[in-house]
């Protein structure tokens, strides 16, 4: 029974991620605009929405209607019904609106995504990976093996991470590329992402490899490597998916903590997590929801993931 | 001792009570003007360290603030005129050759334990604050041509300056300098702890002082509780001793966010570093319209926000091969052009700001001269000049390159999370339309002044406070060899011609004594700062204060402290 | 092993991590660009004067072994910025935090373990509700949540906004700070209790007509502990770091805003002594962990 579930939950969330997948890698090509193109006199406006019949009843393909501002400090638009234009037009389109230096949010926030989502993913999985290692080698090996490696894991979680950033930025150039900016937020965020794995797949091991398969894996010779890999990861997995599925939003909203360090992707590139920070304020979240559209991507990322991870499809299945 | 200093507890207590009960009867004011009692709370956005003012600490703003409310001058500068007025002196004369200032002390004035205040204590505070074991970062600011004042007391009440050179703003100098008490502070000073007395942590009994509220009580992280000072020396019109306030409360709230959430609570009447940012202005006269608030709107700020070039020798070697334009008039000429400041303005500040093109602003109404040179937006002519250095786009690709096909290309160091990085990234964003590539920079506070301090930047967008409104007490901004004159700062000679010029005429606009001939002089400074442009201004807010409608008397005005400059005529309603 | 002997080990190994820990904050401080002094403006004879007077102008092997030498004595210096010694400055915050940390933890677990269980072992549509606002939570930045909450107090006036003081203050970091964990308890109870209930020995009692309510409660929960608890340290001890966000837009004076003060003046001692605070409440919590841990189920031993 439970297997004919597998294979059936298996199939649709591996679609979404694909189709999710397949979103980020082309996202900079579906953005209606350059991410740091800003529109003069268009700060925080609204959503504009679509239409395909206009004022006097005749179709069109989708279109909307211009703005312009009314009123700067009430950001007041008004909305010129009897004009209509497209992503071509002169004037701006925001399907999802504008941030405060007039740039649309929609193509931030695709364009953002190739940047966060790898940079989370990668780092998370570099994460799990060394956690998971770790942790099934010290939870087997047991006596100082065990108590040193906990230890360590221990370490690499006090130390003040803004610190580590903040010496590596002095040691870098002034001026970073992309690249170089990311290989350094990967490597932090696996140093800082590690230790909880650890510990958790120490535990479940610790359990694990004193249940009866595994002592009598053991006793019919498998070598050390063999039972862990076979044995006892196996019974990390679920844990493994929830770790996962708590460090993929943490690093997204990480990587803005950091940017204020210094170590961010140089702006006007844009990132969720830097979006979204910026859009952190009270009166925000009050006038100018769309802002948020970024904890919209993020949870929706969180959902995938924990459906992949689960190997089923959390909407259908609970 | 022990016993004395309970005595004395008791006195205060009896006399603080007494005082209380006297007013609570009047209390209720017919016109509803202001009336003695009730108590207001302020918020801070960082707690101050220590109640001493001298003490050498980089969190200036908290400690000035708490100082401001605790202590006195002998002179105060009126925050809305500008010019100073008797404070614990009565009044001063000037000797003929502007040197020799000669103060009366105010009579019958007892600093908040009961103990009269006389000149020995202005002595002995001048001492504290010139004193290298006390190592205070006041001190600089309270010379003339790097030479401290002289200070002598012929008496009691008779206190005489003198100035090692002529200086115009003369007795405003001594705004900045509190009168400590000599009797609770001399032994320290004897034993060079000065510097580490009246930390938080000190005994609100233990201290004492001539300011209109004293430290009541503190709690770490929280909030600072200061209640009348029975013994202060002002009264009003109507001959009410001030301060009106039985109380005010200092609450440590950090984030502006938090801050403006607790103001539309109710739970804070106003913001200590009170002005608001432009996108909270909707909702705050929202508030004002239903009555909950009220709003005043005192001018432009005289912060305004601008773009330097590192114009030090050390750059200038470090580019002359590869990017000798970075140190051309021309080309800050070019990048002032081609920056659209009204697209700031009406963008990012939603219109609360105005353009500005130099360091003094519309909002310093004594100082400013219109007739500086601007620099509108002009991308022809940003192009042009950018032409005249050899900057043009040779291989049609939309950016400059130069001679030897180098794109043309720069970094800006900023402040990350904050207005002044929007405003460098829209900046950014009309630079790269004009041809030019930026690479912005945000970085914290320290890192950016560490990379500031060993010089190691192309060009930095920050904000620089003014403290006054008087240039001569911004010396360290406007001459070559000051350590503010941020884009080469400490020169040993002047670095340029106009740099010399500028240095003479301030030199000369400081002695002036008159004040139509000093704003002719700084007038002439300002036409050769736009002329050279080693910092382009870029936008100033038009400020807006939002305080509770409880909150009656204020006058609020541009420079800091915003309200709580004249706490003492702060009422309750 | 004796329990004493194993305590007795555990705690010399948190003071080792004290220890060490906050040496490495001590020499990461001083790796990054920019001091203390540095931020005086820009009179550079004043920093100058300013960075000797601090001592940061030696070389960073003797500022270390100053500092060395002076926290054998339990002195871990001077905050520059509040001028006043670390231990006194940390100890207060602690309380705070502690305070803030063990609320959250109680509500985070209270909420959490049932919630997980529930949500793992039965299906449905309301269980479906149930996961779908678990994973809500674990997705929204605890920065907007905290925000939101603040702003929801302060429109309705239902709870205090700021600061510290009676029960009521507590309400809204403590929500802030412990939906997400809740929220991650959640996540991993149920997918614990899924594996334990299909175990062969949960199978077998299943076929044996045993109810699935009864082999739940009684047997499969317990089991199904394991993996939460030994992470359950990890939790209490990020749980301070982790409240940066929290006290801050709430105005909580903990540890998590003086160390954040801390990072961001370059105020290296007291950075080392929160370091201390954290590593202590992070031995603190991994020691809870295990000793819950080997109550729940005995086969376990501690490392």
């Amino acid at each position: 029974m439970r297997e004919v579930r597998e294979v059936r939950g298996v199939r649709a969330p591996l679609l979404v991620f694909a189709a999710l997948a397949l979103l980020v890698i082309a996202a900079p090509g579906l953005a209606p605009y350059a991410p740091g193109r800003q529109f003069d006199g268009y700060p925080y406006a609204p959503p504009m929405r679509p239409h395909v019949i206009d004022a006097a009843g005749a179709w069109h393909l989708p279109f909307a209607h211009p703005i312009s501002l009314a009123d700067p400090i009430e950001r007041r638009y008004v909305e010129d019904r009897r004009a209509r234009i497209t992503f071509a037009s002169r004037e701006p389109w925001f399907l999802l609106g504008s941030d405060a230096l007039g740039r649309d949010v929609l193509s931030r926030v695709l364009t953002g995504a190739r940047l966060s989502l790898g940079l989370a993913l990668l780092s998370a999985a570099l994460a799990l990976a060394i956690g998971a290692a770790i942790g099934a080698v010290a939870g087997y090996a047991g006596g100082w093996t065990d108590t040193w490696l906990m230890r360590i894991a221990d370490l690499a979680l006090v130390l003040p991470v803004i610190y580590a950033v903040l010496a590596l930025r002095g040691a870098l150039p002034l001026v970073l590329t992309t690249v170089q900016v990311f290989t350094a937020f990967v490597a932090v965020f696996a140093l800082v992402g590690w230790p909880s794995a650890a510990r958790g797949v120490r535990g479940i091991v610790v359990v694990e490899g004193r249940s009866g398969y595994a002592e009598a894996a053991r006793a019919l010779g498998a070598s050390p490597a063999r039972i862990i890999a076979r044995h006892l990861l196996p019974a990390t997995r679920g844990f493994l998916a929830v770790q996962a599925t708590m460090l993929v939003p943490a690093f997204i909203m990480a990587e803005a903590t950091l940017s204020f360090v210094g170590l961010g992707f140089a702006p006007p590139t844009p990132s969720w997590g830097v979006m979204l920070t910026d859009a952190a304020s009270i009166r925000t979240t009050a006038d100018t929801p769309w802002l948020l559209a970024p904890a919209g991507a993020i949870v929706l990322t969180v959902l995938v993931i924990h459906s992949v991870a689960h190997g089923r499809d959390p909407l259908l299945d609970s | 001792m022990a016993r004395y200093l309970r005595f004395h507890i008791l006195l205060l207590a009896i006399a603080a009570a007494s005082a209380c009960h006297r007013s609570a009867p009047g209390a209720a004011s017919p016109a509803g003007g202001p009336a003695r009692g009730g108590s207001l709370t302020a918020s801070l956005r960082s707690e101050p360290p220590t109640f001493n003012r001298f003490a050498p600490t980089a969190a200036q703003a908290p400690v000035d603030a708490v100082a401001r409310l605790t202590q006195a001058t002998l002179v105060r500068v009126n925050r809305l005129t500008g010019d100073p007025e008797p404070w614990l002196a009565e009044r001063w004369t000037t000797s003929a050759d502007g040197r020799t200032l000669t103060f009366t002390l105010r009579d019958g004035v007892a600093f908040s334990d009961g103990v009269p205040f006389t000149s020995e204590d202005v002595l002995f505070s001048f001492r504290a604050l010139y004193d290298p074991s006390v190592g205070s970062v006041l001190a600089s600011g309270v010379m003339v041509q790097g030479k401290p004042l002289q200070i002598a007391a012929p008496d009691a009440r008779t206190v005489v300056v003198t100035l090692p050179a002529p200086f115009a703003p003369g007795a405003a100098l001594l705004d900045n300098v509190p009168i400590y008490p000599k009797h609770l502070l001399q032994a320290a000073l004897d034993a060079h702890t000065f510097a580490a007395a009246w930390g938080v942590t000190t005994p609100p009994a233990t201290m004492a002082g001539l300011g209109p509220f004293v430290v009541s009580e503190y709690v770490p992280g929280q909030r600072l509780t200061l209640a009348r000072n029975p013994h202060y020396w002002r009264r009003d019109a109507a001959g009410v001793a001030l301060p009106y306030l039985d109380r005010i409360v200092v609450e440590f709230v950090k984030g502006q966010d938090a801050e403006m959430l607790r103001l539309e609570a109710g739970s804070i009447d106003l913001m200590t570093q009170a002005d608001v940012a432009p996108e909270n202005i909707s909702s705050l006269r929202r508030l004002r319209d239903r009555g909950a608030l009220q709003i005043a709107e005192p001018g432009v700020s005289v912060d305004p926000i601008l773009l330097w070039f590192n114009l030090t020798a050390a750059a200038a070697a470090k580019n002359a091969q590869a990017r000798p334009y970075l140190q051309r008039t021309e080309f800050r000429q070019a990048i002032s052009y081609a920056i659209d400041r009204d697209a700031i303005v009406n963008t990012l500040y939603l219109g609360a700001a105005v353009p500005v093109y130099g360091p003094v602003t519309p909002g310093n109404r004594t100082w400013y001269a219109d007739s500086a040179p601007k620099y509108p937006h002009d991308p022809a002519r940003a192009a042009a000049l950018l032409a005249g250095l050899g900057l043009t786009d040779r291989n049609g690709d939309g950016a400059l390159e130069d001679a030897a096909g180098r794109p043309v290309r720069f970094s800006i160091l900023t402040q990350g999370n904050h207005i002044r990085g929007r405003t460098a990234a829209m900046v950014q964003e009309q630079l790269r339309t004009a041809g030019i590539a930026v690479d912005l920079v945000e970085l914290d506070p320290p890192s950016l002044f560490g990379r500031f301090g060993s010089g190691d930047y192309d060009a930095i967008c920050y904000g620089l406070q003014t403290s006054a409104f008087d240039p001569a007490l911004n010396l360290d901004f406007w001459l070559s060899s000051g350590s503010n004159h941020v884009w080469n700062p400490e020169q040993k000679t002047p670095a340029t011609p106009w740099e010399r010029a500028i240095d003479d005429l301030m030199q000369k606009q400081a002695a002036a004594p008159a004040l139509a001939e000093r704003q002719r002089l700084f007038a002439e400074v300002q036409r050769l700062f736009g002329e050279n442009l080693p910092g382009i201004y870029l936008v100033s807010p038009k400020v807006t204060i939002a305080m509770s409608r409880r909150v009656g008397g204020a006058v609020p005005v541009l420079l800091d402290p915003k309200i709580l400059w004249q706490a003492d005529s702060l009422y309750a309603k | 092993m004796t329990t004493i002997g194993f305590l007795a080990r555990r705690v010399l190994a948190a003071l080792a991590l004290v220890f060490v820990a906050t040496s490495g904050a001590l020499l990461l401080a001083q790796l990054a660009p920019g001091d203390y002094a540095s931020q005086f403006g820009r009179d550079q004879a004043q920093v100058a004067a300013e960075r000797h007077r601090l001592g940061l102008d030696l070389p960073v092997a003797q500022q270390y072994a100053r500092w060395l030498k002076r926290s054998l004595t339990l002195d871990l210096g001077e905050s520059f910025q509040y001028q006043r010694p670390v231990t006194a400055l940390v100890a207060e915050r602690a309380w705070n935090t502690a305070l803030l940390a063990a609320t959250s933890l109680a509500v985070a677990t209270l909420l959490g373990i049932p919630w997980g269980i529930v949500t793992g072992s039965r299906r449905g549509v309301l269980i479906r509700a149930l996961r779908g606002v678990s994973l809500l939570f674990l997705s929204i930045p605890p920065l907007i949540s905290s925000l939101t909450m603040l702003a929801v107090a302060a429109r309705t006036g239902w709870l205090p906004v700021s600061g510290m003081g009676g029960v009521s203050h507590l309400v809204v970091p403590t929500l802030a700070l412990a939906l997400p964990i809740a929220a991650i308890l959640e996540r991993l109870q149920a997918q614990s209790i899924g594996d334990a209930l299909a175990t062969p020995m949960a199978l077998s009692a299943r076929a044996r007509g045993i109810s699935r309510r009864r082999i739940v409660w009684r047997h499969a929960w317990r089991q199904s502990l394991g993996p939460i608890l030994a992470i359950y340290g990890v939790i209490v001890g990020t749980l301070f770091s982790g409240s940066f966000a929290v006290e801050i837009v709430t105005s909580w004076p903990g540890l998590g805003d003086l160390m954040r003060q801390a990072l961001l003046t370059r105020d290296t001692y007291l950075v080392a002594g929160c370091a201390a605070a954290g590593a202590a409440f992070l031995a603190a919590g991994v020691l809870l962990g295990d000793v819950l841990h080997a109550v729940v189920d005995p086969r376990v031993g501690g490392a």
